[in-house]
Formats: C-alpha cells, sequence, structure tokens
C-alpha cells in the first residue's frame, strides 16, 4: 500500500518536473513577453473534513464507507444539514468537489427511512443524467436495491416507462422532457407526484436566458402539479461559481434559497495559462491562427508523455484538430489509436470505450466538445488545452478542471482565438481570476414564453381564480387565451379546448415556436434542420450559401408562407452575409440617468429590420465578389433594450470628422456588444445592436414613426466572422439620413420578442460595462482597429479606434 | 394603455389556430338552452356530483349474440395464462357487459382532452340498451364520472374497439383528475380492435368502425344508415363551438354518430362470434375473403388445423386474385409447420408456376430439395432461378433500401449455391464409387 502510493508520489512528481518543462520551452520563445499573458499557480490544498451527520441511516453510511467514503467534506455535510432542516439550497463549488453526494446523500437518506419517498433530478442534457445514473445505480447495489432509480428521456423504451414510472424512487431526467413528456401526462405518474419530496437541479448556471426563463416556467408548472397532489417538494440546486447563484435560483424557483458556497475539498496543485497566439501582421491585428497553436501546445505535452485533453469549441474544429494530432502521432501497427475524438455525434458505446481508455491510460489524448466539460467520469488527465475561450468563465473552470481531479498537479492552457471575447480576456487576467462579474438572468415573464407555458399548464390542470405564476395573475391572461379560444371558461375555472397538444410545439431552446425547416433537395428531399424566424430571414433568404454541418448548401428556394427553404448542397469558395436594416423606436422608458453630456436608458423599445439585399465574400481573403438585392417581408419585434444616448455637446468636444466620428460610434458599439455578451453570459446573437437618432422630444413615448426620427442602421447580419456592418452602406447612411450633429441613440437590445431580460441588469452595470469597453479597446495592440476590438480595420474609417476611445473617456467621465 | 394592447396584439402565441369566424356564431338565447335535449329527447340528470344530460335509447339490433366458449376462449388468450384465465371466467356472463364508447376533445391524450360524451350499452330484452352521458360544459365532468362509475360496478366487463389504448386511459385520466372519483375497477377489457385488424385488415385496408359496418356488418342489410353521420375529425370543433354559445344541432349529430358506433360495436361483436365460432366454419355463406381473415386470426392464436382448413376452403371457394399468392403462401407454410413437407413442396411448386414473384417460393423449394428430398440438382436449380429473379429485381429497382436488401438476399443463396456444390461433389463422389463398385461386382 505504502510502496505503491510512494510509486504514485514519484509518477505525479514526475509530471510536475514535465508540465513546467513544457511551459519553461514556451516561456523561452516567448521574447515579447506577449505570448504568456498569465501564468498563474494554484497551490494544493488540504481537504476540511465532518463527520456523517448523525441522523443519516446507518446503511447508507456503510454503503459509502464500502465506496471508501467515511467521512464528509464541510461542505457536504453542511449541504446535507441544510437540507435535513427542509430548506431549499443552492450549492456553489467548483468541479470534482463531490457536490452529487450533497444530494445523492439527503435523498437516498430519506428513501431509506420512508420507501415512499420520490425524487425528481433535472439536468440540462441526456448524457449527465447516464453519467448520475452510474454512481447512483453502484449505491442501489451496494443498499441491496432497495429503491429503484431511473432516466426517463427520448431513449426510453416504451415498454420500460410504465414500470419507471411505478418503482423509480428517483428519476432523472431533463427539462425538455419534463416539460413535453411528464407533466402534459402527471396522472400516469400519481405515485411519484403523491410521493414528491425533493427536486434536484444541476448545473444550475446553465439555465439562464432564454432555456432559464422556460425552466422558470417549468417550475411553476411542475409545482402546481405538486400542490394538486398535495406536495411542496424541497429543491437542491447545484451551481458553478457565477456572481449571482443565489438570485438566479431564487428567481427561478421563486421562493427563499440558502446559499451555500464553502468547499472542502482538497485540490491539487494547478497551473492555468492563458495564451495568446503571436502576431504575425500589427497593422491588421492578425494573429496566428489559434487552431494550429493549439495543436502545437497539445502537442508539446503528448511529446512528454503528459495525457491531454483539447477542447474545441465545435465539432468541426473537434475533427481539424484531431486530424492534425493523428498525423503527429500516428498508430503503431497492431495498437489502436492513441488519440481520438469525442463528441455528440459518436455513438455511446464508442463513448464509453474512450472514457475506459482514458481512464486506464492507453488512451493519450483526447480532442472533445464540451461533450466531456461536465460530469462524465474519466479519471484525471494531466494537461488541458482550450482551442478558444469557452464563453464563460465558469465553463473554462470546469474544462480545467478536467485535469488534475485527483492527481499531484496540473495544467491548462487557454489558447485565444482573435475574437474580442477571448481577446479580452487573455489580455485582463484580472478579470478572470478576480471574483467573476458573470451573472445568471432570467425573464420569466417575457409574454411570448408565460403565455406558452400557461397553455400548458392549462392543459395540465384547468386553471382557477387563485392561480399564480410568481407575481402574475393567471385569470386575467387567460382571458386573453380564451378569446383567441385556446381556453374557456367554465364555472370559476379554464380549460382547454384546443385538440392539439401544445407542449409539443413548445421549445424549451427558443422563444417563438414559428420556425423554419430547411430541406435539402440535392436528391431525395430531406429535412436537414431547423432555424426560428428572424434567422430565416438573415441565413436563408434565396441565393444565400448556408452552412449546415460543414456542408455549404445554396437555399434555391425561400417558401415563406410554409416555412420552408429549399437548399441544395454545393461546393463554393465564398460565404453570404446578408445586409440588414434596422430601425429601432423607443416606446417606454423604464428608466434613465442624465449625465453631463450622455444619457443611459432601459425600456421597451419596438425593432423594424428588413434584410435588403447580401454580399458574396470570397473565403480567406475577405474580397467582396458580387451582391444582390432582396425583397424580403419587414420583421417588427417588441422587446427590451438598454441605450446610451451621446449628446450634442460631447459629440461637439471630439475632434473628429463627421466621417470618423461615425466610425467610433459603430466601433464603439461593436466593443460594447462583445463586453455585454461577457458581463450576461451569452451568445453574440442574443444581442441586436443599432444606431439611431435620438427623437426630438423628450416624451418619446408619443413620437410616432416619421422622417425625421427614423432611427436609422445598415449593417450585415450574418458575420460569420464578426463582420458587422459594411464601409458601403455606412457611408449611404450617413451621406442620406445624418445630418451634421445628429445625437446618436446607440442601442443593446434583446434579440428575443418580448426581451429576455439582458437590459435592465446591462443598465445596472452601466459603468463596468463602459469600463470594460474602454479597457478592451485600449489594451489592443492593433493600430486602426481589428476584429478584437472596434471591427476590421478596412471596415471603418481610419481614426474610428482613436474616436471610439475619445467618447469612451467622455463616458467615463 | 396602448402600448400594452399593442404588446398583446403582437403576441404569436395568442395568434389563433384557426381563423376566428368573421361575425360570433348565433348565440343560444336562454330559452334555447334545452335544445340539444329537445333533439336528442334527452333529460337533465343528476347526481351528487351535479347535473348532465342522459340519453336513452332501446334498440332491436343488433341482437343479442351469445358468446360461445370458442370466441371466448380465442379472444382472451394472451401469452399469460393465468390472465387469459381470470378474463375467460369474467367474460362468460353476458349480464356484465357493458359496450363503451367516447366522444372527446382530441386524439392527442394526456391530461387536457376531454371525454364530453361517454356512450354506453348493454344486452337487453334480446336487443341492445344504448344510454349516454353529456356534459354541456366542463364543469358537468363530474357527475358524468360518477354515472360511469355506477356502471362500470354493475357491469364490469369493458367491450369496447380500441378502447384498451385510448377510451379506458383517457377516462382512468378523468378519474384520476378528480381526485375524488376511483377509477372503477374492471374484471375483464375484451377490445375488439386488434381481432378485427386481423380479421379484416387484409380485405379492406382500413379497420375503421364505419368501414367494418359497411362491408363486414351489411348495415344496409340490417336497415342502418348512417344518415348525415358526421366526419371524426369534426367532433372535438363542433364541441368547442357548442361551449361558446354555438348551434346544438351539430351535438345532436354527434350523439347520433356515437349512438351508432356502439351499435356498430355490438354487432361487430355478433359477426366475430358467429367466425370464430367452430360450428358455422363450415358455413359455405361464409364469404371466402372472412375465411382467409379467419385463417390468418386462428394462425396468430395457434390454431393451426382450424387455420389451415378455413384456409384451403378459402382458397377452394376462391379468392380474389391479389390475394392468392398470400393465402398459397400462408398455406405451404402451415403445410410445413405440420411437417407435411411434400404438399407444402406443391403449393410452392403452383406459385412459382404462375407467380412473377417466387422469389420466397423458390427459396422454400431450395431448402425442401435439400434437406428433406436430397435432390440437390433440384435444389441447386431453385436457388439459381431466386437469384436471377432477385438480381431482376435489383436492377430495376431505384429504392435504395430494396436494393441493399435484395444483395443480402442475392448473398445468402450464393451462400447455399456453393454449399449445395459442396455436397454434391462429396455425395456425387460417394455414389459414383457407389456406382463403381456395382459396376465392378457386376463385370
Amino acid at each position: 500500500m505504502s510502496e505503491s502510493l510512494a510509486v504514485r508520489r514519484a509518477e505525479t512528481s514526475a509530471a510536475i518536473t514535465r508540465v513546467h518543462e513544457v511551459l519553461d520551452a514556451f516561456a523561452a520563445r516567448d521574447e515579447k513577453g506577449e505570448m504568456l499573458t498569465a501564468v498563474r499557480h494554484f497551490p494544493a490544498r488540504e481537504a476540511q473534513w465532518a463527520d456523517f451527520p448523525s441522523w443519516v441511516h446507518p446503511d447508507l453510511v456503510s454503503a459509502y464507507a464500502e465506496k471508501g467514503i467515511s467521512r464528509l467534506y464541510t461542505h457536504q455535510a453542511e449541504a446535507a444539514e441544510a437540507v435535513h432542516a427542509e430548506k431549499n439550497v443552492v450549492i456553489v463549488t467548483p468541479t470534482a468537489s463531490g457536490k452529487t453526494l450533497c444530494y445523492n446523500l439527503p435523498v437516498l437518506n430519506a428513501t431509506l427511512e420512508n420507501s415512499d419517498s420520490r425524487a425528481l433530478y433535472l439536468f440540462p442534457t441526456k448524457a449527465l443524467a447516464q453519467d448520475q445514473l452510474a454512481e447512483l445505480h453502484d449505491l442501489t447495489q451496494r443498499l441491496e436495491n432497495r429503491f429503484g432509480v431511473f432516466t426517463y428521456d427520448g431513449d426510453t423504451p416504451a415498454d420500460a416507462r410504465r414500470s419507471i414510472r411505478e418503482k423509480g424512487h428517483i428519476v432523472l431526467t431533463n427539462p425538455d422532457m419534463l416539460h413535453t413528456g411528464i407533466l402534459p401526462h402527471h396522472t400516469r405518474w400519481p405515485r411519484l407526484f403523491e410521493n414528491l419530496r425533493y427536486i434536484v437541479l444541476d448545473e444550475l448556471h446553465t439555465y439562464r436566458g432564454v432555456f432559464g426563463s422556460h425552466l422558470c416556467n417549468v417550475l411553476r408548472r411542475l409545482r402546481r402539479i405538486a400542490r394538486f397532489y398535495g406536495r411542496d417538494p424541497r429543491f437542491i440546486c447545484c451551481s458553478a461559481t457565477i456572481a449571482n447563484p443565489g438570485d438566479l435560483a431564487s428567481r427561478l424557483l421563486e421562493t427563499e434559497v440558502e446559499v451555500l458556497n464553502s468547499n472542502g475539498a482538497p485540490a491539487a496543485e494547478k497551473t492555468l495559462v492563458f495564451y495568446n497566439p503571436p502576431v504575425v501582421n500589427r497593422a491588421l491585428g492578425i494573429r496566428r491562427s489559434y487552431i494550429n497553436e493549439s495543436s502545437r501546445v497539445a502537442q508539446e505535452f503528448l511529446k512528454h508523455d503528459l495525457q491531454t485533453i483539447v477542447f474545441a469549441n465545435s465539432r468541426l474544429q473537434t475533427e481539424i484538430l484531431l486530424t492534425y494530432l493523428q498525423q503527429a502521432n500516428p498508430r503503431l501497427p497492431g495498437k489502436s489509436d492513441t488519440i481520438r475524438g469525442y463528441r455528440g455525434g459518436y455513438l455511446p458505446n464508442e463513448r464509453r470505450e474512450i472514457e475506459r481508455g482514458l481512464r486506464d491510460g492507453n488512451i493519450r489524448g483526447v480532442v472533445s466538445t464540451s461533450a466531456l466539460e461536465l460530469g462524465i467520469d474519466v479519471g484525471s488527465l494531466d494537461t488541458v488545452v482550450m482551442a478558444g475561450y469557452p464563453g464563460t468563465i465558469a465553463a473554462t473552470w470546469q474544462r480545467a478542471g478536467r485535469a488534475g481531479r485527483r492527481s499531484g498537479s496540473s495544467c491548462a492552457v487557454l489558447v485565444a482565438s482573435s475574437s474580442p471575447l477571448d481577446q479580452f480576456i487573455v489580455r485582463h487576467p484580472d478579470y478572470f481570476f478576480g471574483n467573476t462579474p458573470e451573472h445568471a438572468f432570467i425573464q420569466p415573464d417575457n409574454l411570448e414564453i408565460l403565455i406558452n407555458h400557461l397553455k400548458c399548464a392549462a392543459f395540465e390542470l384547468p386553471i382557477g381564480p387563485d392561480d399564480k405564476f410568481g407575481e402574475v395573475d393567471l385569470p386575467d391572461l387567460c382571458a386573453r387565451l380564451a378569446e383567441a379560444r385556446f381556453l374557456h371558461l367554465a364555472g370559476e375555472n379554464y380549460h382547454w379546448t384546443q385538440e392539439a397538444y401544445p407542449a409539443d410545439t413548445i421549445s424549451l431552446r427558443s422563444v417563438s415556436s414559428d420556425n423554419f425547416v430547411i430541406i435539402d433537395v440535392t436528391g431525395a428531399p430531406t429535412v436537414i434542420g431547423e432555424v426560428d424566424f428572424p434567422s430565416a430571414l438573415v441565413f436563408l433568404h434565396e441565393k444565400a450559401i448556408y452552412i449546415h454541418g460543414g456542408q455549404q448548401h445554396h437555399v434555391e428556394h425561400l417558401d415563406f408562407k410554409e416555412r420552408k427553404a429549399y437548399v441544395k448542397r454545393v461546393d463554393v469558395d465564398y460565404y453570404t452575409d446578408a445586409i440588414r436594416y434596422t430601425q429601432v423606436r423607443v416606446l417606454e422608458i423604464a428608466a434613465a440617468v442624465q449625465s453631463s453630456a450622455h444619457l443611459h436608458s432601459h425600456g421597451d423599445v419596438l425593432v423594424r429590420s428588413q434584410v435588403v439585399g447580401f454580399k458574396k465574400i470570397k473565403f480567406f481573403t475577405n474580397e467582396n465578389i458580387g451582391d444582390g438585392k432582396l425583397e424580403l417581408p419587414e420583421n417588427e419585434m417588441h422587446t427590451t433594450s438598454y441605450w446610451i444616448t451621446l449628446e450634442r455637446s460631447l459629440l461637439e468636444s471630439l475632434p473628429f470628422t463627421v466621417s470618423e466620428r461615425q466610425s467610433g460610434m459603430f466601433g464603439l458599439l461593436h466593443a460594447l456588444e462583445s463586453v455585454a455578451t461577457l458581463l450576461l453570459m451569452c451568445d453574440r446573437r442574443d444581442l441586436g445592436t443599432a444606431i439611431g437618432e435620438r427623437p426630438p422630444a423628450a416624451d418619446s413615448n408619443s413620437v410616432p414613426w416619421g422622417e425625421g426620427d427614423e432611427l436609422i442602421s445598415l449593417h450585415s447580419a450574418g458575420r460569420p466572422f464578426a463582420r458587422d456592418f459594411s464601409p458601403t452602406h455606412l457611408q449611404d447612411a450617413v451621406s442620406t439620413n445624418a445630418k451634421e450633429l445628429f445625437e446618436p441613440n446607440l442601442y443593446l437590445y434583446d434579440a428575443y420578442p418580448g426581451g429576455i431580460g439582458f437590459s435592465e441588469p446591462l443598465f445596472r452595470t452601466r459603468m463596468l460595462l463602459v469600463q470594460k469597453t474602454r479597457e478592451l479597446i485600449a489594451a489592443c495592440p492593433c493600430e486602426q482597429g481589428c476584429p478584437s476590438c472596434v471591427g476590421p480595420a478596412g471596415d471603418l474609417a481610419p481614426r474610428a479606434k482613436e474616436a471610439a476611445l475619445a467618447i469612451l473617456d467622455r463616458l467615463c467621465a | 394603455m396602448a402600448a400594452a394592447a399593442d404588446k398583446f396584439a403582437r403576441l404569436a402565441a395568442l395568434k389563433p389556430t384557426r381563423p376566428l369566424p368573421a361575425r360570433p356564431a348565433a348565440i343560444r338565447t336562454p330559452g334555447e338552452e334545452d335544445v340539444l335535449g329537445r333533439l336528442l329527447g334527452a333529460g337533465v340528470a343528476s347526481n351528487p356530483f351535479g347535473e348532465h344530460l342522459a340519453v336513452r335509447n332501446w334498440f332491436s339490433t343488433p341482437e343479442f349474440s351469445e358468446p360461445s366458449s370458442t370466441t371466448l376462449e380465442l379472444l382472451s388468450r394472451t401469452r399469460d395464462e393465468s390472465i387469459a384465465r381470470k378474463t375467460r371466467a369474467a367474460l362468460e356472463d353476458p349480464e356484465k357487459w357493458l359496450f363503451l364508447d367516447t366522444e372527446t376533445t382530441g386524439l392527442a391524450g394526456g391530461t387536457g382532452t376531454y371525454a364530453f360524451l361517454i356512450g354506453l350499452a348493454w344486452w337487453d330484452a334480446g336487443g341492445l340498451q344504448a344510454e349516454q352521458f353529456f356534459m354541456r360544459d366542463f364543469a358537468e365532468e363530474h357527475a358524468l364520472l360518477h354515472e360511469l362509475s355506477q356502471r362500470v360496478a354493475e357491469r364490469p366487463v369493458l367491450v369496447t374497439f380500441n378502447g384498451k389504448s385510448f377510451d379506458w386511459p383517457l377516462l382512468e385520466n378523468r378519474f384520476t383528475m378528480t381526485r375524488s372519483i376511483a377509477v372503477p375497477k374492471l374484471e375483464a377489457h375484451l377490445d375488439l380492435l386488434h381481432p378485427a385488424r386481423a380479421l379484416w385488415k387484409l380485405r379492406l385496408g382500413s379497420v375503421r368502425l364505419v368501414e367494418l359496418e359497411r362491408h363486414v356488418l351489411d348495415a344496409p342489410r340490417l336497415g342502418w344508415h348512417r344518415e348525415n353521420d358526421v366526419s371524426s375529425a369534426l367532433i372535438p370543433q363542433f364541441y368547442f363551438d357548442y361551449l361558446r354559445g354555438g348551434p346544438a344541432e351539430p351535438l345532436a349529430a354527434v350523439v347520433r354518430h356515437n349512438q351508432m358506433d356502439l351499435r356498430g360495436l355490438a354487432a361487430l361483436f355478433g359477426k366475430i362470434n358467429t367466425l370464430l365460432s367452430e360450428q358455422t366454419s363450415d358455413a359455405t355463406e361464409i364469404e371466402s375473403l372472412d375465411l382467409f381473415g379467419l385463417s390468418r386470426f386462428l394462425q396468430r392464436r395457434g390454431e393451426s388445423d382450424r387455420a389451415h382448413s378455413a384456409c384451403a376452403q378459402a382458397l377452394e371457394i376462391g379468392l380474389p386474385a391479389e390475394f392468392r399468392p398470400q393465402a398459397r403462401r400462408d398455406l405451404a407454410q402451415m403445410a410445413k409447420r405440420r411437417g407435411e413437407h411434400t404438399r407444402a413442396a406443391e403449393i410452392w411448386l403452383e406459385i412459382v408456376a404462375d407467380g412473377h414473384d417466387g422469389i420466397h417460393a423458390c427459396e422454400q423449394l431450395a431448402i425442401y430439395y435439400e434437406r428433406h428430398a436430397k435432390d440437390f440438382p433440384r435444389a441447386t436449380e431453385f436457388a439459381q432461378l431466386a437469384l436471377a429473379k432477385l438480381r431482376r429485381q435489383r436492377s430495376v429497382s431505384s429504392d435504395p433500401l430494396l436494393a441493399a436488401r435484395c444483395a443480402r438476399l442475392e448473398q445468402k443463396f450464393l451462400h447455399r449455391l456453393s454449399r449445395l456444390r459442396h455436397q454434391m461433389n462429396t455425395v456425387g463422389g460417394v455414389a459414383r464409387l457407389l456406382a463403381l463398385s456395382r459396376s465392378g461386382g457386376k463385370s
């Protein structure tokens, strides 16, 4: 025993040495000190122990003891006590801190004490539920199978469902299945609902934006059904580290939630490195390809016999990196590949085989999408390479956590792409390593979402006069649904009066169900995908090149009425970029703050946009090789927005020409959007931007559309390479519409009908937003703008970057 | 507020799924409230859970059909013998039978689909007594369910058409939703959909009750005609319109439709009973197609002797051309299973002789000659014939799935051919040796 420990220690210390050798080699190459922007060491941390609480069933204590767990970490004990005291809790802990025990312990204990007790576990993905199933099965076997644990999702065979409904003490599922498969059939689940004691919500931080807003409503429905069966279940939530886990949890659950954020788990020594690929063209701000650099870094680790996981942000990149690394590490005759890929499309058996190979060390390297980021047990790896910023600080830590889960030491390297987000992160390590500024927001009362779930709720159980969703009185909204003939009032209750099944057409991953189906007609017609209405106008207009699964398709015909797009497979050397014309009209100002010469506001807006044409842009060179006009219907959306108004005096104080000022504003908006997506943990697609003239009257509510107050912004929207607008059209806008000195509004609006809760938080954190935007642009080494800060230099007037900074100086003053 | 109104106007979630009527439908005046009752001769019934409409009618047709023990035995046979025995015991008393058919607000199932009309019927005085409960609004649902639970307590053997997977689970949901009326216990549930499908699917394509009535039950002869029958697809909308004050007439039609369905259901049982009861199987008045259907049903229930004779009889009487190959194939298969290999081979030979698609028969013949007749050259002949047919089929087909299947089958035949060659070589060798020794002995 002691001998093998000693051997392991020797091995791990050897691993440390090898990690340091590689890092030293990188540092040596980084002559200007621009490549390794951060190297942070985190020393090992000792475990803090606590005993099993005395109320835990002795059989459960011995089952855990058999697994080698005879004591708890302090936070696990704390969580167990809080749940035992009937509190709703959210446990905030890093990866690999034994969080599953935090919920399994109280749930299993309750089941052992009362064999009727039931629990429902919700995971954001099917794969995570599968993984937890394995852990729970191990425990049930040790407890003589005294209870049933099952996953219930789209893959569950029909003949197994009945017995799961009867015998499942713990049912593991996902929000989508709860929404379409369980709640509308609650009468099939009387055993579960009559005895529902606990609901576990893992990966709580993933329930934000649209998905979170839907989930909140699904939980409203779930609690309503539980009440019908006389239950008021407790919630146990787990979240990665974000700035507002308590807010998010209490917003989602609409009740008080206790936040537990201590951590008693031990941690191994860890090094986190930010790696910025070297600049090859300083003027244009072009860096070496981060994909090639990631492969190079990973290869260094592999050469030093360090087991490595490489994360890519898309399937395509996964395949490219896999090809590079397999070429560099060819398979030996008679042996299997030592480098493997791992992503969603792989078959379960293949995945299990790879997981096993990683655990026993036969596989030395794996290239993965986010599929391996959460939960899945692959043992401890030595090093992690992230090709591109995963999008959020929380996800970055989760990926970094895949290395050194239990062993002595590990290293994670983040290789930045040239996108503004990546560049901001690697150049501002303190933003990343400080207290996390990432907030998760939801807007469950978005009318579109709310009313859709109200339909589902009425289907599940007639809606009575006292029914509420959070603070929202339901009968008022029901009356509107009755008018539209979805519901009918009988006595005091509203009943569902449609043949169709409402949950079927409501996706939890988008706001409205108005989708376009994409049909590939190259051979026999096949449906290859679906996109939502606004995206269809941008990506599926006629003659567009639509890229799906790495394959280019030419859009032959867009059938607007039938909501279908017919495409054919092609192989061309260009992509298309739609030119969108956007107008924003302020409907109602919710709040505004006046500074010396500018104004911050948020409120309701009406966004009208129309795709008026498109450009064909050549790959790699980004040359414009043709364009076309399009006549597509206008799309109107009522949403929420945050905006900055620049007043005349501010503009007059800027020492720039009109066109430089204009360019500066567009550049500023580009950078603002980047930073906003960081703060809101959202995708660039979740926000829209526009510049328009401030309406002349202060009372903007009553201002109708007209010539004088048109708010105009023209920009291309396809932007596969984050191109925000076209210079030619900017010129048009400036020459035809801009007066000598108009007072512009810079809008950042929610790109979802009704708004999804981004505007108010942006308004609240406006100073942080403006300061971080200034840091982003100021720290960018490019000369006259690049995609990482204000947008590509070629698209803007020469002094755009300077002008943007000058405006920001005044906003920060 | 104008802005708020705008907000609602634009919501996709509030967009009606069908265009609202340009002007509101004629609203029933309070005096007309009981129009439906008058139209149907229905009365308002009440019980501790409230009021609802009840319609009672006695019909002389269909006439009572005494279930034969063979019928009950065949209909209740399942893999689980103990369940089958219990069901059979419960079925034996037709006094306990309750025919049930509901009209619902949709086919989607789940907790938001309601049964607004529950139709029940039972044998009475040689004919059929029907009773229907209708809810004039959702608030009357509990009264309806209470009534149903009383009737089921009296007659706990349910007879339905597709009620096992649709009507009864839906009603179970409705009972659970009341939280006050328990789901009534059934002693047995006889669903006629599956037997009907086995018997008539081949002949009719569709086994909807209306089709069965027209083609199997010979409705005109019974003097039945579904005058102005409503299309099932429109029923939920009629009810929704009625709820919102729309006209009562369409609902009266729905009630009549449900009556017809109940009578059809009872008559269907009579027909199945006649077919399945052994003594009638020699009756010449049974159509050949029904005999063939019966044969298929009996095959599935493991009644091979009766199945065989029904099939043979059907072929004898004469089947329409499109069903003959299938019937012959069945007959051959049954003969094979009974160990009558020579008889089976005869039938296959007939099939090959006049069929253009005899691949299966060729295969069976190849097996027969190889295994039973030990005639390898003939076996080879049929395997080659099958191969040729397959190749022809593949060359004219544009369906990739079919082509792949053909290719797989071709592999099988190639394998068989090579085995046959091998056997002919060895066995042929032995035969030659034998011949040699014999000739040697002679000379």
